[in-house]
């Protein structure tokens, strides 16, 4: 068995409050001081030491494997708040044994925007990976996880060899989420999240009412050492280690037990994305609409769910129309970073239960009209701009 | 929070059927504000409980029908055709003739006969206290106080000191003090000496709006709903309005409700150069005052200080998509409507034109907002306050 253990590590640039009255006047929309003291907070409590610990494990144990998906906006925050978790990444990468995926730059849901976006978006983050890390990585993930079909021909492509996607029970169809399934592109490989081993540590490590609490590392190992398959795919926020879940949970503690109670059971290995990718396919996995990783629906609705949120992300789309013809540099990074799909997040109404729970948790707002009304302006304000702009230059 | 939540962990509760002396002032349709409102509403579902509820009034009646209320009035013992002040109407245009019938009203209840067979005595703000605490002793009951707004919130930090010590001996007397808010109960606590122990919280609820058919009716009326008074932030409201009014031509700006600040209001509408765009309406009718919310587009509450401030709550139960200052207590029990620093006019009218600009939100939010505000009605907060008189009454019994 196979065990690919993946981490994603993401910041969006949050929105300052922008006054429908702050329309026109220049002011900014992200709030710079606030962003990277939140990365700052995070890198102290996340960040270093689990990279830190990542680094001692691959050094003790040289069969450890790791991958990781990094957006550009998250660069961009650690150049300017705590460089040194980048050079941490760098030499986690120079290893060999860790490897990195390709995604959209900004985070976004740029798979729903009329092309070149998405092409683009994935040609800047590949280069900002070569940039950075002198790799070209083989393995796309989308945002948030998405996955159907149309992305996996945008894969074959664009010359990848694989994709990660849930393992959802609807597309598995009685099959196990512990093999490599063959999309329908031809030479792109999905490989699959086990999300109840994957949120065994994502949501329910630190729950005390859990019947398994306390988890530790031996029961974990012993728990993937007995699941049928031979991949599974272990796919998780960077952030579960240290922020999500705080060190005096004990988490990091179990992270770093990880690799020698996987050695004491013989079938079990580590392996990249990339390794993965190469283990034969079981058969086929079709996906006509797209499927996230995001609450209990595992649809576009945390996103999309709602009118506000879907007026919005129509207002961004033909905002990207105006953005584009402005032909301004800054004009069109504004525009994607409110592409980013954390705001559309945000403006999510939740109800009850677990996934309310979870979305205001991740809110950078009281509550999402909040969200909505802020973004709106922002929006609106960039859509002027990029007219006065394109009426300046001709 | 230093004091707990009503309704909380009550344990084994008795089931007998309480006998509720209820002293409140006002009662529909006798009423200036919210505190009538409230005695209304709560008596009548403690009623629907199966408890009895003897309402303890300075007014003649006939009051609003609340099968079950029984009615105690002073007026029989005053001479007829004395005037009765509102509960909100400042003490001091009255004079001592107004705390000589509140001295009436606690002679009257101090002395109140065939009642004993009460088991608690509850009083509503400053009005009866004194009465009530003598009529708790001889009957050797507790006695409970709600507290929905006080002295020096109302006067703007110059209490009025007649009242001021009214309060003080309701407090100091009360084996259980309600709250309408938590910010409520942490200003008793610091400023009124409220041992925090005794201090519990009951927010005010509304009653359900049936919703409108979507008539394709145009909702094109900013309104401010309350008295006018410094405390309430009026004026906040006419100044958001004027910065709002060019870029929105369609809209109206309406101020329902009178007040001391009445002709400042006007005055002030009319040196920001929007005098044509705001329609003063002075007091309204249930009826108009429902007409109003179903014309609104935007609610909002600039109120400077505002314990609760249930105008709020009935605009989102009609689903009007609401502003309200950060210092009201409704902010404590709703997360659909926007929350804005009193003094902030630009913020004010920010949020204004996003509800005005954005339909897809005020759509959203006054859907919400309809779902939120009703969520909890008047029969959960009767229930907390009947948690409250059982706690009172067991807190006496173990003191024995």
């Amino acid at each position: 068995m196979k065990i690919v253990f993946y981490l994603h590590l993401h910041q969006p640039w949050r929105l300052a409050r922008f006054r429908y009255l702050d329309l026109g006047t220049g002011k900014p929309y992200f709030d710079i001081d606030r962003n990277l003291d939140i990365f700052r907070r995070i890198a102290a409590n996340c960040y270093r030491p689990t990279l830190d610990r990542l680094e001692v494990m691959l050094r003790q144990d040289p069969r450890f494997r790791v991958s990781f998906s990094i957006t550009g906006t998250f660069l961009e925050q650690a150049a300017l708040a705590a460089p040194d978790v980048i050079e941490r990444i760098q030499r986690l990468v120079e290893t060999g044994r860790v490897a990195l995926l390709s995604e959209t730059y900004y985070h976004s849901l740029a798979f729903l925007l009329p092309p070149p976006e998405l092409e683009e978006e994935v040609a800047l983050h590949q280069q900002r990976m070569e940039d950075l890390f002198h790799v070209r990585p083989h393995v796309l993930r989308m945002t948030e996880l998405v996955y159907d079909d149309d992305l996996a021909r945008f894969a074959a492509r664009e010359g990848f060899s694989g994709m990660l996607a849930e393992g959802w029970e609807g597309p598995l169809r009685g099959r196990s989420p512990n093999h490599v399934y063959s999309s329908v592109a031809r030479g792109v490989s999905v490989v699959l999240r086990n999300y109840r081993l994957s949120d065994d540590v994502g949501f329910r490590f630190s729950a005390r009412g859990w019947t398994e609490y306390p988890l530790t590392a031996e029961k974990y190992a012993l728990w993937l050492s007995r699941s049928p398959g031979d991949v599974v795919g272990l796919f998780l926020d960077f952030e579960t280690f240290g922020e999500h879940h705080p060190a005096s949970t004990g988490i990091l503690e179990f992270l770093s037990a990880l690799p020698s109670a996987v050695a004491r059971e013989p079938n079990l290995e580590w392996a990249t994305v990339e390794d993965a990718v190469r283990v034969p396919a079981a058969g086929p996995f079709v996906v006509p609409e797209p499927m996230s990783w995001a609450d209990e629906n595992r649809d576009l609705g945390a996103w999309l769910g709602n009118d506000m949120q879907r007026s919005a992300f129509d207002a961004a789309k033909k905002a990207g129309t105006f953005a584009r013809s402005s032909h301004d540099p800054e004009i069109l990074s504004d525009w994607r970073k409110l592409l980013t799909s954390d705001h559309f997040y945000y403006m999510y109404v939740s109800g009850k239960g677990a996934d309310a729970d979870v979305h205001r948790y991740f809110s950078s707002y009281s509550n999402p009209y909040d969200a909505y009304a802020n973004y709106m302006n922002a929006l609106n304000d960039l859509r002027r701009r990029s007219l006065a702009k394109a009426r300046a230059s001709h | 929070m230093r004091f707990a939540p009503s309704g909380a962990g009550t344990g084994l509760v008795s089931l007998k059927r309480l006998t509720i002396l209820m002293a409140g002032w006002e009662y529909p349709p006798f009423h200036t504000g919210g505190l009538g409102v409230h005695c209304y509403e709560i008596s009548r579902e403690l009623a629907r409980l199966g408890h009895r509820v003897v309402f303890l009034t300075p007014f003649p009646g006939p009051f609003a029908d609340a099968p079950g209320v029984e009615f105690r009035t002073l007026s029989e013992c005053l001479p007829p055709g004395t005037p009765i002040p509102g509960a909100y109407t400042p003490a001091e245009i009255y004079g001592p003739r107004f705390l000589d019938v509140v001295n009436q009203y606690n002679d009257w209840i101090a002395h109140l006969t065939d009642v004993e067979d009460a088991d608690v005595v509850h009083v509503h703000d400053w009005f009866g206290t004194v009465g009530c605490r003598a009529l708790a002793r001889r009957l050797g009951i507790p006695l409970v106080m709600s507290v929905h707004s006080t002295e020096y919130d109302r006067t703007l930090g110059h209490p009025y000191a007649p009242i001021l010590e009214r309060e003080r001996i309701g407090i100091r007397a009360a084996d259980r003090i309600i709250a309408v808010s938590r910010q409520l109960g942490e200003q008793l606590i610091t400023l009124y000496d409220a041992p925090p122990p005794r201090v519990r919280v009951v927010y005010n609820a509304v009653r359900p709006v049936a919703p409108e058919l979507d008539d394709g009716r145009l909702r094109d009326v900013v309104l401010y709903l309350g008295r006018l008074t410094r405390m309430k932030g009026p004026d906040t409201f006419l100044r958001a309005a004027a910065v709002v009014a060019p870029a929105f031509p369609e809209i109206r700006f309406a101020v329902a409700g009178e007040g001391p600040e009445y002709e400042h209001l006007i005055a002030l509408a009319a040196s920001l150069g929007i005098g044509d765009r705001v329609l003063f309406f002075g007091k309204v009718t249930e009826a108009e005052r429902a007409a109003l919310l179903r014309d609104a587009a935007v609610f909002v509450l600039p109120s400077v200080v505002e314990p609760f401030g249930i105008a709020a709550l009935e605009a989102m139960a009609a689903g009007v998509p609401t502003i309200v200052s950060k210092t009201s207590g409704v902010g404590e029990v709703v997360r659909s409507a926007f929350q804005v620093d009193f003094w902030d006019v630009d913020e004010f009218a920010s949020r204004i034109s996003e509800l005005l600009e954005y339909p897809h939100l005020s759509r959203e939010m006054g859907d919400q907002a309809r779902h939120e505000a009703t969520e909890a009605g008047w029969a959960e907060r009767a229930r907390q306050t009947v948690d409250v008189y059982r706690e009172a009454i067991r807190a006496r019994a173990l003191r024995r």
